[in-house]
């Protein structure tokens, strides 16, 4: 157990959602753009229309700055707001795909000198040369999803790893090729719309013309596509996972996905009928519906992993909830329980090691901070406001408060049985020290 | 609690996937060459405003080219960063974690100030190079846009402060609790930055414009057989270039000293091997670079060699003195648990190899292509280097998607 970090009303963990979903727009625009500036580049060459590398210089301008800048710090970002918010979760990754990660940092160094060479030597290398360069971009730039994606599918559904600690196994896990598809298919709607948005910038109606047109045709194969392999990710969902999508993920975020994908599809259309009538601010608005679908997707994703951080092995609040036999790693509920957390955990005050009458609600505070704070926000409102979801046991009109404290702790005896909730750890002095906390932070109003 | 028993508490149950020394190494090599590119970064982009608005023939046209370096060596430090960050965090977990949760909003203030200064260096390239299409004088002084790029150094240099605090609050276990607990309760905020050294500091900020002079003397060394670059502008710029290193090279080895007299009295750095080899790499360099005043251009290679070689002989001077700092409490990377995983090992090993040859080829068609004056016409050979490196890539594909296809059928077919 690392120190705890609390952004008040929005959690830590909403933080990096925010910075994971930013990351999907110019890291899926990196994967994709190249192959649709290779095919337009090689066009150009083909059929000797030069006018049409004005586009592809803008293009690429808009990947080397976009993708490359924020992509790549928002990339950075997510391991930053990971670490700080769930530090062992992170860890835990970390200490087994750490040659996953250096793997595609490989390809990371290939992407990165790739697009600057790209674009800088356009028009300053023959023609074969320049194109070698966009292709080996496009594959190794890929090749970066092929990795992630492992790990990213890991999180979720870890396959046979739970068994056999393997690298592999929990690699190409049940969710990995339907999610790797799927993610494929999409990437090129992404691209087709980023480059529908250039090609408002261009000067030359015919080359304008033509870039939408084919961007539109792109876009919608992407989606269409991506749709069928979207419902063939779900069914390869582990049930636990598919349940928890009815139960958790509220119902405007679906909505979100529907329609967000409804209006591309729309979008794409009109701008194959009508490729010339687009400007920049719809362009750029399609591009912020897009970002609401992924944003939806991407929300409900990292819902349904719950009641785990590592699936089968770690909980959301970072402890340890089963044991991983194979890597010689043992679940910390039993010391816990026994010993106690505000024992055995390191950043404790030397004050609330032992609970008293004086410290229980200090104690209890900092008992929530370990085991609620990455999913629910202690404040008065916010992510999951704990003071809000306590009013919600509906207490007995008129009860004592001893009373009150009792019925939370019982409630905090059923989490186990709720299928996305960690059980809580600890003695049963820490649980009478929770219970009294939150009592006390919902009589507040 | 006992420090020694919570860092071993704290380190993660899994183990690390192999030998320890394989990630110490990893880490120092790729520390040392991000650390290069931060210096080029923050000196680069000082200079091209320097230049900027100083103004003249000469630094107008300097600034101009270092303007767009600068875009290319932030990109590559932040590159060269993603490594090390990951080789910390597998060997030093418990340190690099505490540290940063401790600090939590600055590490990600970190992430929006890299943003910003990145994205001012881009409009600084982009929007001075729109200025001088129309306006041909090299005097005239844009303040806001030569802002751009005061406002992108000075940021640079804040997510420095950041980066050294955490690296430094990391060697100081014993002060982490006093940090963190407020009496019975504790400070969640993340809003503080706790140590901070000024010589460690200086020591890694002064090189940039040491290295920044040798990256001017490689510059007049690039350009010289180019028809459109004058010939006296080069060699100023290799002069500067070589008068620069020499003269932050000296400055550095003072703050060294300083450095070292300021460590812990018990450590006795002075006599730790690493130390000594350290330092006697930086005072050749000095001598190197002593010499190279008189003929900048034919120093300029075996300078930028030799320089790597001393940060990364300094690089590993700064991990040895990690170790003496958590050695106090008996940590040691080299008793990690170990849970060896030659599969992914393996794969990553493969992947670096080929990598190396493909970014080789792509490095090649940059430096071939710049040195020419018009376009560049790519040999026989290169083309075929062009061909295997998209062959490997495929091949790569191959190979991987062929172990999924596998492993899937075994385990779920």
């Amino acid at each position: 157990m690392y120190p705890i970090w609390e952004v008040p009303n929005l959690s830590a963990g909403i933080i990096l959602a925010l910075i994971a979903a930013f990351h999907i727009l110019p890291s899926h625009l990196s994967t994709s753009a190249m192959w649709f500036n290779v095919y337009v580049e090689t066009k150009a060459y083909r059929e000797n229309r030069p006018e049409l590398l004005e586009f592809i210089r803008k293009y690429s301008l808009l990947l080397l700055v976009f993708s490359y800048v924020l992509g790549s710090l928002s990339g950075i970002g997510i391991w930053y707001s990971a670490t700080v918010a769930n530090p062992r979760g992170i860890s835990g990754l970390i200490h087994n795909y750490v040659w996953g990660w250096a793997t595609e940092w490989v390809f990371f160094i290939i992407e990165v000198t790739g697009i600057f060479i790209y674009y800088y030597t356009l028009g300053k290398v023959d023609r074969k040369t320049h194109l070698k360069i966009g292709w080996i971009f496009a594959i190794g730039s890929w090749t970066t999803m092929v990795i992630i994606v492992g790990i990213l599918a890991f999180m979720l559904s870890p396959g046979k790893w739970p068994e056999t600690g393997n690298f592999f196994d929990g690699f190409f896990n049940q969710t990995y090729w339907s999610q790797l598809l799927m993610r494929t298919t999409l990437m090129f709607g992404i691209a087709a719309a980023y480059a529908i948005a250039v090609a408002t910038r261009i000067k030359d109606a015919d080359v304008r013309s033509f870039i939408t047109k084919t961007a539109s045709r792109w876009g919608i194969a992407g989606l269409i596509l991506g749709c069928v392999l979207f419902l063939w990710y779900l069914k390869t969902l582990p049930d636990a996972n598919r349940m928890l999508i009815t139960a958790l993920a509220p119902q405007g975020l679906k909505t979100g996905i529907i329609v967000s994908l409804g209006l591309l599809v729309l979008y794409f259309i009109y701008a194959n009928v009508k490729p010339l009538t687009i400007r920049l601010f719809p362009a750029i608005l399609a591009i912020a519906v897009l970002f609401g679908g992924i944003w939806s997707t991407e929300r409900i994703r990292e819902m349904i992993r719950k009641p785990y951080i590592i699936p089968q092995y770690m909980y959301s609040n970072q402890i340890i909830g089963k044991d991983v036999i194979a890597k010689g790693v043992s679940a910390e509920a039993k010391i816990i329980n026994e010993k106690g957390l505000l024992k055995v955990a390191p950043f404790v005050p030397d004050g609330l090691r032992e609970i008293n009458e004086g410290n229980q609600v200090q104690a209890g505070k900092m008992i929530a901070l370990i085991e609620c704070s990455s999913c629910h926000v202690l404040d008065e409102k916010g992510l999951r406001a704990m003071p809000q979801m306590i009013r919600r046991l509906e207490f007995k009109p008129h009860a004592e408060a001893a009373e009150e404290v009792a019925e939370i702790e019982g409630f905090i005896d059923a989490l186990g049985g709720y299928p996305y909730m960690p059980p809580f750890v600890g003695t049963s002095a820490e649980k009478r020290a929770l219970a009294t906390y939150l009592h006390s932070i919902s009589r507040i109003k | 609690m006992e420090i020694n028993t919570m860092l071993k508490a704290l380190q993660d149950p899994m183990g690390i996937p192999f030998y320890p020394v394989v990630f110490q190494v990893l880490m120092v090599l790729t520390f040392a060459l991000h650390i290069m590119f931060v210096n080029f970064t923050l000196g680069t982009s000082f200079l091209s405003v320097y230049g900027y608005l100083k103004g003249g023939e000469n630094w107008g046209r300097l600034s101009r080219s270092l303007a767009k370096a600068a875009t290319v060596n932030i990109s590559m430090a932040m590159l060269l960063g993603v490594a090390p960050l990951l080789f910390v965090q597998v060997v030093y977990d418990p340190f690099w974690y505490a540290s940063n949760t401790l600090s939590a909003a600055w590490v990600m203030g970190f992430i929006f100030i890299m943003m910003l200064g990145y994205s001012l260096t881009y409009v600084f390239y982009l929007k001075r190079d729109s200025r001088e299409h129309h306006t041909i004088s090299p005097l005239n002084k844009g303040g806001i846009k030569g802002g751009f790029g005061i406002v992108a150094f000075v940021l640079f240099l804040l997510s420095g402060i950041i980066m050294h605090a955490l690296g430094y609050q990391l060697l100081q276990p014993e002060k982490w609790l006093q940090w963190y607990v407020r009496g019975n309760s504790v400070d969640t905020s993340g809003i503080s930055l706790h140590a901070f050294q000024l010589p460690r500091f200086l020591h890694f900020i002064i090189p940039s414009f040491a290295m920044t002079g040798i990256f001017l003397m490689l510059y007049a060394w690039y350009f010289k057989n180019r028809t459109d670059f004058d010939k006296g502008y080069l060699e100023w710029v290799g002069r500067t270039g070589a008068k620069m290193a020499f003269t932050f090279t000296a400055i550095q080895a003072i703050v060294g000293f300083w450095w070292l007299f300021s460590l812990p009295g018990g450590f006795n750095f002075f006599t730790n091997p690493f130390f000594l080899i350290g330092a006697a790499l930086g005072i050749a360099l000095l001598v190197f670079l002593y010499n190279a005043q008189k003929d900048p251009v034919k120093y300029a290679v075996p300078g930028i060699l030799g320089a790597f070689l001393t940060i990364f002989g300094m690089s590993y001077a700064r991990e040895a003195l990690r170790m003496k700092y958590l050695g106090r409490f008996d940590y040691s990377i080299f008793t990690y648990k170990l849970n060896i995983d030659w599969g992914s090992t393996a794969l990553f090993l493969a992947t670096f190899v080929m990598g190396l040859s493909i970014i080789g080829y792509l490095l090649s068609v940059a430096y071939k292509s710049g040195r020419v004056t018009g376009e560049y016409a790519a040999t026989h050979s290169m083309n075929k280097w062009g061909k295997i490196s998209i062959a490997l890539l495929l091949i790569w594909i191959v190979v991987v998607a062929g172990l999924g296809v596998i492993i899937s059928v075994r385990n779920y077919l």
